[in-house]
């Protein structure tokens, strides 16, 4: 592991206690001693227990829903079908967290009503006395289905005649993104490189499934306990249900993985009503194969990058195209298709660039948010292209990359300057150092190198006008208490704000409290998405202790007589820094600041920058707050016999901007470069007319320990991120290049690309047996 | 007025496990998996992933073998003896295993982990020096999401060290 | 959750074959199959006769001329067994790339042939090894060879009241090769899509003995008898084995499935048993081809 630190950045970070040590995350303990409590672990006395009726057939008419037989079953508390729910029922699948359209068609029932649009959309539900007999309830529930004609490619969807999914058109969104003149830039090119990239499905497979409970207090106030990445769904609960917004509270519990696919709502609706219905509490735990069928997996995506070069690598000019499969409904296609767009070049500056991009409405999976959200799927089709350009040319493609990096001060792909740290170069150049020496090939094994590089955003879009807040304070004992609504899925979200309130008030952070994601009583945080929790929540979080530590240390300098600066805190102490024997306990210290009636606590807000939107003709606009960049480099050895791939080094090389957690963060490297290679070599989610054919992990297979390479992380700190002390997001920035940099390799072991993820063994074989055929 | 077949069907057992050393008794039907008896007597550490074998968040030691308890019958658990995560130590006794996961960063969800954890055991009590291949081929039962492993053989590999120690001191 | 069954537990060999006897039933071992597959389709009433308690199925015994492992043997068991390396190194193989720890712990041989899929791991090596199945029953018992055991896609020659309760093979002799190899979507853990395994003996340069057995590319696991054939009684060129994996390759009856097509399983056959016949040729004639 290795640190840079850039000519410019501050030198504030030197002094730094815990921050950017490899600490015991606060969260760690219980999860390891089996103690972490998650949503499903929940009971409560006389708890009913949800099943829900998941749609047989992709597309067809509900001419009969009989529930008669099911509701009869003894044990059983209800049975609610569309007939039973408020007339304007409907959840709003828009930006997460927050309410009012933004885009349209974003409402999907809650429960089919006259038809059904995707194989797995909920028709019933039922909440009984045990699992079983809500089972049972299930089977006795009679469905006629009248099957339409439905569509299940996005390029069928758009074409004229096509069955229409919902609403007028198949078009669930589309942007354009015009800069420069297109026609010049191709006039200007040497040579002209096009290639059509696709991406499958990709399911989250987070190991919790969804669960949630639910419950009506004594105060009449719903409550959820939900693993959900969202506690601001609250608000979309009540909007669906009927409920005015103050008597919905949401409570995140730990979140046994998410990656996006608990960032919409997934089964809170349901367990309100429910328990609504039922007035007992009620609890679900989604069966592995109706997760499948309860989320929404990534977006397929097909791009056509046509890049106009010169003869030493120069872009002069780039068209895109991007197609996206949005499903059944739209949720958050359109935002998908908006990050897809802004990822599309990379970290490179294209001055003369046209992009068009469209989202498609089919009868397959609603697709939604999965790390990467879209840009992952594009920086796969621009690094692709990247190795294309360069064999085209006869350069190193690293050569080509570094003619075309964007630099800080550079307007990007829709015009927004980039103020922080661009460290492609040296971050792709570390990795692929890393890798070392090629080993030799074998008579059956061919060797390839691969790195890919990546510009991902952090932090929401920017007209979303997104805040956070946090709350620090100090009790009468000196203890310290942090309250935040952030929601933790497993990257340390609550654990950094330990370790950020402990390095601003001087307190180990294992000793500092947090309580998080509840949407009642803790200050609302945003959600736990867009790699955003600790640039937003960590500022929030760092803004309220430095307003707690001027109090303290404001109080303790009139005490000793000094000035502030001359004080410092550091181990539960306050202390002169030139002698440090000059000193008060914290418990000493707020006792003072009571007696003189200074606030030992703080509520504060962080606000994000802002932007209006893009224009919509030529998609320029400030978009996203900043960016990450790094890379990943990959050595791999394919089997050219059985087309077998094994990725032997995988390595991730990136600028955090400050890591606050080094464990962390390389935690996240590691975890990312595992996920990418199941992207780029094992996972798919197939269906055929719809229907899920992969529907349990036994067919879809995400990499085992047995498929574990040699992984590293390099961490390189600009400190010149957003964030606390500098700090950039990075929960998909790492994730972004890590598929590329496997494809790539695998184009250098076997001298030909694959332009189809994933690269299955069966597809190697067939591009070794074309190119030996062609020659 | 049920059928002879669904009184068979429906006949409960009453079971007694030793789990974690503590003697735990339900009546369920056949169809009771180890799993669910074991989380209805309140051992929410053992996880549900997938109930058919394919993740192994729901690993315990039964008689010191690893097993997912989803594919374990409760009824042929009867008289036997299961260890989970709680079982193997807590705060105040931390097992080296434990130990290692924190130190090491182990967990970052959390959910795998307890699964995880058994399996790890059952491989140290079968190999205690295990090789990297060992390790990988340990925990081939057990999915992780989050972590890529990396830090979970690390931490196996340290734990397994200290054991050693620990069963070569005087 | 699992669908209301019932299940009885004979405390001995004897009461599991009268209550199989009686009929309408089936044996359950380590259930790894049997329960995501009643899971799966839910359907309740299913009577099941476990063989939990019933040691005399398990365990593992070496003599000079036989190895013949119970029913009830699991695939750690078989790991375990120090012999097994020498007494069936493909069936080793075999048993270190099967599934995951938990489910070796508990997944027995039996089980595993007589659910008849054609990507059972356990068969192709026991094949590789002219194995035989012993099969018990209030009636009595036969012996049968386990090719002759595997009827169809998922259908054995297991009559409803028979158990399987031993396999047995006459332990290779020293310089065979017997090796496999699994090909799946990932390294861990994977459903098969060509499982393969030879065994090879040669005395001085000639081949006296070969066996090519493959899973998952036809409705049963079966042996390519032509190409085991084109060997018998030759110097093994790298000719002559390649014309017996493409052989091999042309005997397989695959399917299209999620997992790959039946052409990619055709030529992955001819890869994969060319490339075994080569390292086992090497090992049992001592013969090296770098060509």
């Amino acid at each position: 592991m290795s640190k840079i630190a850039s000519p410019g950045a501050s030198a504030a970070n030197v002094n730094l206690r815990q921050i950017g040590k490899p600490l015991v995350r606060t969260d760690s303990p219980p999860k390891v001693y089996g103690t972490a409590v998650y949503a499903g672990d929940l009971t409560m006395p006389d708890m009913l227990y949800a099943a829900v009726l998941h749609s047989e057939r992709a597309s067809a008419l509900l001419r009969r829903v009989d529930t008669a037989r099911a509701k009869e079953l003894a044990g059983v508390h209800c049975v609610l079908t569309a007939k039973d729910l408020p007339a304007s029922q409907g959840v709003m699948t828009d930006m997460p967290g927050q309410t009012g359209g933004m885009t349209k068609n974003t409402k999907q029932p809650i429960l089919a009503k006259d038809r059904v649009r995707f194989c797995g959309e909920p028709i019933a539900l039922v909440a009984a006395e045990s699992v079983s007999i809500a089972e049972q309830a299930l089977s006795l529930i009679e469905i006629d289905y009248e099957d339409s004609e439905g569509v299940y490619d996005p390029v069928d969807a758009l074409a004229p005649g096509a069955p229409i999914v919902f609403g007028d058109d198949n078009i669930v969104a589309s942007y354009k993104v015009r800069k420069g003149d297109i026609d010049k830039g191709f006039a200007e090119a040497d040579l002209i490189v096009e290639n059509t990239f696709t991406t499958q499905y990709q399911e989250q497979a987070f190991l919790e499934p969804e669960a949630a409970l639910a419950w009506v207090d004594e105060h009449e106030v719903l409550n959820i306990r939900s693993s959900t990445q969202v506690v601001e769904h609250y608000r979309a609960v009540a909007d669906a249900i009927g409920l005015p917004h103050n008597r919905v509270r949401l409570r995140a519990e730990f979140v046994g993985g998410g990656f996006g696919g608990k960032e919409v709502m997934t089964i809170e609706v349901w367990l309100a009503l429910l328990a609504l219905a039922s007035r007992r509490p009620v609890r679900l735990v989604q069966p592995r194969e109706r997760s499948f069928l309860s989320h929404g997996p990534r977006h397929p995506f097909t791009m056509t990058h046509r890049t106009g070069v010169t003869s030493d690598g120069k872009i002069t000019a780039l068209q895109i195209k991007l197609t996206s499969d949005a499903g059944a409904y739209a949720k958050l296609s359109p935002y998908i298709l908006l990050y897809a767009t802004v990822g599309a070049t990379g970290p490179y500056r294209v001055d003369n660039l046209q992009i068009d991009s469209v989202s498609a409405a089919t009868n397959n999976l609603p697709t939604c948010a999965f790390r990467g959200f879209g840009t992952m799927q594009a920086n796969l089709a621009c690094e692709g292209q990247m190795e294309e350009i360069a064999k085209a040319l006869g350069m190193d493609s690293m050569e080509v990359r570094r003619r075309n990096f964007i630099h800080t001060g550079d307007a990007n792909v829709t015009g927004q300057i980039i103020r922080s740290a661009v460290w492609s170069d040296q971050c792709a150049t570390q990795a692929l150092a890393a890798l070392g020496e090629r080993p030799a090939d074998t008579q059956t094994t061919r060797i390839g190198h691969g790195v890919a590089c990546y510009q991902q955003s952090y932090g929401r879009i920017r007209w979303m006008k997104d805040s956070s807040e946090a709350w620090v304070g100090v009790e009468m004992d000196g203890t310290v208490i942090v309250r935040s609504a952030v929601t933790d899925i497993g990257a340390g979200q609550s654990s950094a704000l330990a370790q950020i309130t402990g390095e601003i008030l001087g307190v180990p952070m294992g000793q500092v409290v947090v309580y998080f994601g509840d949407g009642a009583v803790t200050p609302l945080a945003g959600t736990s998405t867009a790699s955003r929790a600790l640039y937003m929540s960590g500022n929030a979080t760092k803004m309220a202790a430095s307003q707690v530590r001027e109090n303290l240390l404001g109080c303790a300098a009139r005490h000793f007589g000094v000035e502030v600066e001359e004080l410092d805190m550091g181990d539960s102490q306050v202390f002169a820094i030139d002698d440090p024997q000059r000193s008060m306990t914290l418990n000493e210290c707020v006792k003072l600041c009571a007696a003189e009636g200074i606030h030992r606590h703080n509520l504060a807000i962080f606000k994000a920058p802002t932007s209006e939107g893009i224009d919509p003709e030529t998609g320029q606009g400030e978009v996203f707050p900043d960016f990450t960049y790094g890379a990943h480099a990959a050595q791999v050895a394919v089997d050219i016999e059985t087309g077998e791939v094994r990725v032997l080094q995988s390595i991730g090389a990136h600028d955090v901007g400050q890591a606050i957690n080094m464990r962390a963060v390389e935690g996240q490297v590691e975890g990312s470069a595992l996920m990418g290679q199941g992207f780029a070599l094992s996972e798919e989610l197939i269906l055929k007319q719809g229907r899920l054919q992969t529907g349990s992990f036994s067919e879809y297979l995400v990499p085992t320990s047995e498929d574990v390479p040699e992984i590293k992380a390099i961490i390189l700190e600009s400190r010149s991120g957003l964030g606390p002390f500098g700090a950039k997001g990075i929960g998909e920035p790492v994730y972004a290049p890590v598929a590329a940099s496997i494809a790539n390799a695998v184009a250098d072991a076997i001298g030909v690309h694959i332009f189809e993820l994933p690269i299955t063994p069966e597809k190697v074989v067939k591009v070794l047996r074309e190119q030996e055929a062609a020659s | 007025m049920m059928t002879d077949k669904e009184n068979e069907m429906a006949t409960e057992k009453l079971v007694s496990v030793q789990v974690n050393g503590e003697t735990c008794k339900a009546t369920v039907p056949a169809c009771r998996t180890l799993l669910e008896m074991l989380r209805e007597l309140g051992h929410a550490e053992v996880k549900c992933g997938c109930e058919k074998g394919d993740c192994g968040a729901c690993a315990v030691l039964l008689d010191g073998k690893v097993v997912d308890s989803c594919l374990t019958l409760a009824w042929h658990a009867d008289g036997h003896s299961v260890t989970t995560a709680q079982g193997l130590g807590g705060p105040n006794n931390p097992h080296p295993l434990q130990t290692a996961f924190i130190e090491h960063g182990s967990a970052q969800c959390g959910y795998c982990t307890p699964g995880m954890i058994m399996a790890a055991k059952a491989l140290l009590d079968d190999i205690p020096d295990p090789s990297l291949e060992d390790i990988k081929r340990g925990l081939s039962g057990n999915l992780c999401r989050c972590t890529g492993y990396t830090r979970i053989f690390s931490a196996i590999h340290a734990a397994a060290q200290t054991l050693r120690q620990q069963g070569a001191a005087p | 959750m699992l669908p209301p069954f019932e299940l009885l537990q004979p405390p001995s060999l004897d009461e599991a074959l009268k209550m199989l006897a009686a009929g309408e039933s089936a044996p359950l071992a380590g259930g790894t199959n049997l329960l995501p597959d009643l899971r799966a389709h839910g359907k309740a009433g299913g009577r099941f006769i476990s063989l939990a308690a019933l040691d005399q199925l398990r365990g593992i015994e070496h003599s000079e001329h036989r190895v013949s492992m119970g029913g009830s043997t699991t695939l750690s068991d078989i790991l375990r067994d120090p012999l097994m390396p020498t007494a069936a190194p493909a069936l080793v193989s075999m048993a270190e790339v099967f599934a995951g720890t938990m489910v070796r712990n508990a997944a027995t041989v039996a089980g595993n042939i007589c659910y008849g899929s054609p990507s059972a791991d356990v068969v192709p090596p026991l094949l590789s090894l002219d194995a035989e199945v012993t099969l018990v029953s209030t009636k009595g018992e036969r012996t049968l060879g386990l090719d002759d055991f595997l009827l169809d896609y998922k259908k054995t020659a297991r009559r409803p009241d028979e158990l399987l309760t031993a396999v047995s093979w006459t332990p290779p002799a020293t310089g065979t090769a017997n090796l496999f190899y699994k090909l799946g979507r990932r390294r861990g853990d994977a459903i098969t899509v060509v499982g393969v395994a030879v065994t090879i003996v040669a005395e001085g340069n000639t081949c006296t003995k070969a066996r090519i057995a493959l899973g998952s590319v036809a409705p049963t696991v079966f042996r390519a008898q032509g190409a085991e054939n084109a060997l018998i009684g030759e110097s093994l060129t790298a000719a002559t084995i390649d014309a017996a994996a493409q052989s091999a390759a042309q005997e397989c009856r695959p399917i299209d499935d999620i997992r790959a097509s039946a052409e990619y399983r055709r030529h992955a056959v001819h890869m994969l048993v060319r490339r075994l016949l080569t390292q086992a040729w090497q090992t049992a004639s001592g013969v090296n081809h770098d060509d």
